[in-house]
This record gives structure tokens, C-alpha cells and sequence, in this order.
């Protein structure tokens, strides 16, 4: 089997704040093959876009810092480059796509000049050449009237638009992989709908892979091929979509998915959500982190943490204890 | 844009009226006018015969609200009039302490910019280090030290170690540049240093406001060169604060430098206020104060022109 487009190996991310070290990324193993698209998905604070940015190198130093692991990119360690090495990986093999398409964009440069400078840069096109390929790439994400709109500036786009400008930007130079950073938290649903069908459509067409970061349990039915559930800086649980759905294996999993309203169940059913709060990453219990919220807790869950292990017999990994006894339950 | 920069425009007349109005009317609150003030030497040797007879000659019997009229006429003709204590007309007493003042003024404010503008940049990008921390003690002690005395300091030094002063009398510009600079740069250095400083703190808290934005990340994420990311996208908004800082500065030292203007013995607009103010000049007084707060006021409006080349939004709103 040929090694994965990126692959993540034992990263660890940490942000030093005034109450203390918060391990963000706390030793996280995940890959993405060419022209895949993975999820990493799991709740507010629990390192899902530290990870993201730790891939592009783009944690805010000095207080963050990526303390160690691998990232390797085409068979390179992103973590060992020279910055101006990193810079060319930058934009041009790996593309990123950020939360809030609002604040994104550079209110005082017009989006034509924003969207042709990383083709300029990493591609030297002339300006001409630049300009019909932004072109292109604005028929390409939907963008109609594309000529007038490369002279206007954010403030004149909609949430969705802007974020079809940064599906745009991310595309222009052709990259081999895009980092998702919840690419539609920030919009309404009918433009979350068409952004994700826009990202993929685009990714299959392109043959780009993906990584899509979001705490949206249906966005990653639809449109991921295998998943990354992330707890307090670890994965707790992997799999394909179709089966982490059918299947789930891990408790905090298993709760995710009860706390999404379903069509498909009768209204009077009350939505089940994961009692308790997210734990405080600088003082993470000894045992599983999630222990404190499990309904499924034992003994040793609270004295010994569990690590990812390959189920029996399945492609399907679980950071639990209990994840036999869980399956048994599930499928009952 | 071109309706704004219009109305922009026009608000400038009212305000300008609204100055003229306010200090016609305070400055004659203060007590005693200028024939008091030319007289009072004589303790009483002058008749009130005498008296009258010069306020009629310089208009002063006139009611007030008639005095404002002549004066407001007079000036939409860009007629200052003269002065009531030399007789000399205005404009002559102004013109070469204006160009004087006007030059100190730029070269402080050039002084200023190019010390600030990199200074701050590069206080941001290291912020928390040494270098951060040498850029605050130099912008802290800028704004610490007054301008004269730092003067004071130029001209010993220049006395002592290099035994060399700077020329004592004007020379304008067009007459002999090279001795005009050898006097005006030492007062544009000192003025300059303490304009840098504000200028400087400005610079670095804008860009480290800046650079936490959303838009410089994606700007990284897009992997452009430092410099470019800089330049073109932290640098363009990061300036909009500055520019504020630069621009009210700069109308300020037009008239507000007058113990500098000792130091170096500098016949400014400074000293001329001083003097209209303590000979109850109502007309220099009158003229000099409309010509700051029309630089200010002119200022304002090629900052908000700035502003609207600079920045979309306000371009579009």
C-alpha cells in the first residue's frame, strides 16, 4: 500500500495560558489519502483546528507550539522544513479554508487582488494570466458576474459568497490537499448545504483530498469517506463514515449521535445531549478523559487511560475500554 | 465616493464659521483691549478724549454684532485686514512665520514617519522582546522629554563637541536651502523625536492589532512572502490609525511650538500668538487662530479622503 498523501504521527500541541499548559493536541495519529476526504470531528475546544493548523504550521507563536510528532506530507516532514520551504507548501500543496468566511478576507484589498497574489506567488503568472484564471476559478465555485466581482472588496459579499471565494482562493493553485476548518459553522443552512456539495463536487472532480474539521455529525455523514472523533486533544474513535454511524464504539460517540434531532424519529422524542462539561485541558484526569461524563464508567476508567486499539476483526479503532461491550449494546 | 468627498467638503464651511464665531466673541470676554494695553504705560497721562479717538480710529467703538460683520466679510474676501497694534496688514506679519512654522512642521513630521513606521513595525513583529522592549524605552522617553529641552540638549552638544552652532537667523528656503536646513533641521529633530514617539506607540498597537486578525492567518495559509503579508496586507490597515495620529499632529505644531521656537531662536507662528494674545491683537488674534483651525480642519478632510482611498468600506458607505 503506498504511504498516505499526509499523515499525522504523534503530534502534540500545547498552548501555554495563564492557568496553565493546554495540551490542545495531545499525541493525535491520523492520515488522509490522495483524493479522500476525512472528518475530524468532535466539540468546541478539543483540538480539532489546532491539529489543522499545526498541519500548516500556523499556530500563534509564542504562545502555542508544536512540541512533537511528524507531519508528513508526500513522504516530508512539514515539521522539519525551513520556512521558506514551509511557505511553498503553503497556498500552493496544501490549501486551508477557515470558519469565518467575515473576517477572513482582507477588508481593504479587492477580492480579484486577493485571489490572483497566491497564483502570482507560487505559480509566477503574470497579472493577465492571473486574472483569467481567477476567472475560471470564480465560474468554477458559482460565483456569477464574475468580472465585476473581482474588482469589488469582501463587504460586498455574502457569508456564502465569501466563502466560495475561499473555496476559490484554496483551489487556485492546484493544491493536493485542502484543510476545512468548519467551512460552514459560520453560514445558514441553505448556504451550508451548498458550500459542502460545492467542496464536494469540487474535491472529486479535482481529485483534491480533503480534511473536513467540523463539529456537525451530518455534514460528516454526507460527505466524508472515513472519520476522526476527537476528545479533549485525542481521537477517541475511527472509522468509516457508513460505520461509525452504524456502529459506534466509543460512549462520547454514541452520545454525539444521540443528540442530533433525526427526521426520521418521532418529534415528542427528547434530544439525549452528553451531560456534564467539556473537561479543563490543563487538568485532564488520570484516566480516560471522558470518564467523568461516561455513562459506561468503571473502575479502570478512571485509573488508566485507554488507547486507540483496532477492534476485533474490523476496520474500526476505539480508545475504550468498554468498546466491545458498547458494540454488543449498540447492535442489540 | 464622489457625493461623500462632496458634502465632506462642504461640512467644512460651517465649521469654520463656527470657530470664527466662537473666537470673535471669547476673545473680547478677556479684559482690556489693545488701547488700554498701548496707553496703560502712561498711567492715566492720557485723556479718555485720546482714548476714544484711537478705538474710533481701529473700529472698536463699533457694536459688537457690526465688528463681526466687517470682520466676516472681510474674510470671505481672504482679507485679514491689519494688525490694531503695529497697523502693519496681517498678512505680511503672518507669511514668513507661517512658511517658517510650515516647514518645521513637515520636516517633523518626515523625522517623525520614518522613525515611527519601521520602529513600530518591527516592535509588533518582535513584540515581548528585546528589541520590543528597546522601541518602548525610545517612544516612552520621547514622550517623556519635552521638545525644548531635548533643543536645549541639540545646541550644547553641537556647542561643546562640535563647536559649531547653528545658524541663529532665518534664511527662507528659496533663498539659500542649504543654510535654511542647518538651522530648521535641529528644531524639526527635536520636535520630530517626541512626534515620533506617539506615532510609534500608534504603529505598534495597530499592527499587533492587526496581525491577530483573521485575514493574516489566511494570508500565511496562502503562503505569501513576510514582506508582501506585511506590505500589502497588514501594513494597508494597520495605517489608518497612524495616519489619524500623524494628521493632528502635524496641524498642531503649525501653531503650538512656541517655547521650541525660543530655544532655537525661531520667529514662528508660536511667539506671534503669544504676543497678539498679550497685546489684545483682536484681529491677529482672530486671524491666527482661523489659519490653525483651518489647518486642522483641512487636515481632517485630506485624512477622511486617506481613509476613503484606503479603505472600501468607507469608499462604498
Amino acid at each position: 500500500m503506498p504511504a498516505p498523501l499526509l499523515s499525522v504521527v504523534s503530534l502534540v500541541t500545547q498552548f501555554s495560558t495563564r492557568s496553565g499548559i493546554v495540551k490542545a493536541v495531545d499525541g493525535v495519529s491520523w492520515d488522509v489519502e490522495a483524493g479522500e476526504t476525512v472528518a475530524l470531528v468532535g466539540e468546541s475546544g478539543c483540538g480539532k483546528s489546532a491539529s489543522a493548523l499545526s498541519v500548516m504550521r500556523l499556530i500563534a507563536e509564542p504562545a502555542g507550539r508544536i512540541v512533537s510528532g511528524q507531519v508528513l506530507f508526500k513522504g516530508r516532514d512539514l515539521l522539519a522544513l525551513s520556512a521558506e520551504q514551509m511557505r511553498r507548501v503553503r497556498g500552493r500543496e496544501i490549501g486551508m479554508i477557515f470558519q469565518e468566511p467575515m473576517t477572513s478576507l482582507n477588508p481593504v484589498l479587492s477580492v480579484g487582488r486577493q485571489l490572483t497574489e497566491g497564483l502570482e506567488i507560487h505559480l509566477g503568472m503574470t497579472p493577465g494570466a492571473a486574472r483569467a484564471r481567477a476567472l475560471e476559478l470564480l465560474g468554477m465555485v458559482g460565483i456569477p458576474d464574475a468580472e465585476r466581482r473581482l474588482k469589488q472588496y469582501p463587504h460586498q459579499f455574502s457569508g456564502g459568497m465569501r466563502q466560495r471565494m475561499m473555496i476559490a482562493m484554496a483551489l487556485s493553485c492546484d493544491p493536493a490537499l485542502i484543510l476545512a476548518d468548519e467551512p460552514t459553522t459560520a453560514l445558514d443552512v441553505t448556504s451550508q448545504a451548498q458550500i459542502l456539495e460545492l467542496m464536494k463536487s469540487l474535491s472529486q472532480k479535482l481529485g483534491v483530498a480533503m480534511l473536513i474539521i467540523t463539529h456537525n455529525l451530518g455534514v460528516v455523514a454526507r460527505y466524508a469517506d472515513r472519520v476522526n472523533v476527537m476528545y479533549a486533544g485525542k481521537i477517541i474513535e475511527r472509522a468509516s463514515a457508513r460505520e461509525l454511524y452504524a456502529n459506534p464504539r466509543h460512549p462520547y460517540t454514541e452520545g454525539l449521535l444521540r443528540s442530533v434531532p433525526r427526521l426520521d424519529e418521532p418529534r415528542r422524542a427528547r434530544l439525549a445531549p452528553i451531560e456534564g462539561q467539556p473537561p479543563d485541558l490543563t487538568r485532564l484526569p488520570r484516566g480516560c478523559s471522558f470518564a467523568p461524563r461516561c455513562r459506561w464508567r468503571e473502575d479502570r476508567c478512571e485509573r488508566e487511560a485507554p488507547a486507540l486499539a483496532a477492534l476485533r476483526g474490523e476496520w474500526h479503532m476505539s480508545a475504550c475500554w468498554q468498546a466491545e461491550r458498547l458494540g454488543e449494546a449498540v447492535t442489540q | 465616493m464622489g457625493a461623500y468627498l462632496v458634502k465632506r467638503f462642504l461640512l467644512m464651511f460651517p465649521t469654520l464659521l463656527g470657530v470664527a464665531l466662537v473666537t470673535f466673541l471669547l476673545i473680547r470676554v478677556i479684559p482690556g483691549d489693545v488701547v488700554e494695553l498701548r496707553y496703560s504705560g502712561d498711567r492715566g497721562a492720557v485723556s479718555q478724549e485720546v482714548i476714544d479717538q484711537e478705538r474710533a480710529r481701529i473700529g472698536l467703538d463699533q457694536p459688537v454684532w457690526k465688528q463681526l460683520g466687517t470682520w466676516l466679510i472681510g474674510m470671505a474676501k481672504l482679507d485679514f485686514g491689519t494688525s490694531m497694534w503695529t497697523g502693519a496688514p496681517i498678512w505680511d506679519e503672518i507669511r514668513l512665520r507661517f512658511a517658517l512654522s510650515l516647514q518645521v512642521a513637515i520636516m517633523a513630521t518626515i523625522v517623525a514617519v520614518l522613525l515611527a513606521l519601521p520602529l513600530g513595525v518591527l516592535a509588533a513583529l518582535k513584540q515581548d522582546t528585546w528589541i520590543d522592549y528597546a522601541v518602548r524605552i525610545f517612544s516612552i522617553a520621547g514622550l517623556a522629554v519635552p521638545s525644548f529641552w531635548l533643543g536645549i540638549m541639540f545646541i550644547l552638544v553641537l556647542l561643546i563637541v562640535f563647536k559649531w552652532l547653528p545658524p541663529m537667523v532665518y534664511t527662507p528656503f528659496w533663498v539659500d536651502p542649504w543654510a535654511n536646513m542647518q538651522q530648521l533641521i535641529w528644531p524639526a529633530l527635536a520636535v520630530g523625536y517626541r512626534y515620533s514617539a506617539v506615532a510609534t506607540r500608534m504603529t505598534r498597537s495597530a499592527m499587533l492589532e492587526v496581525l491577530r486578525e483573521d485575514y493574516i492567518r489566511t494570508a500565511r495559509a496562502k503562503g505569501l512572502w513576510q514582506s508582501l503579508l506585511l506590505r500589502r496586507h497588514a501594513l494597508k490597515n494597520a495605517m489608518l490609525p497612524v495616519m489619524t495620529v500623524v494628521g493632528v499632529e502635524f496641524a498642531f505644531l503649525i501653531g503650538g511650538l512656541v517655547v521650541t521656537e525660543q530655544v532655537f531662536n525661531l520667529n514662528g507662528l508660536g511667539l506671534l500668538f503669544v504676543q497678539a494674545v498679550s497685546h489684545r491683537d483682536y484681529t491677529l488674534i482672530q486671524a491666527l487662530v482661523m489659519l490653525v483651525a483651518g489647518i486642522f480642519i483641512v487636515m481632517n478632510f485630506l485624512l477622511d479622503v486617506a481613509f476613503a482611498w484606503l479603505d472600501p468600506r468607507v469608499r462604498y458607505a
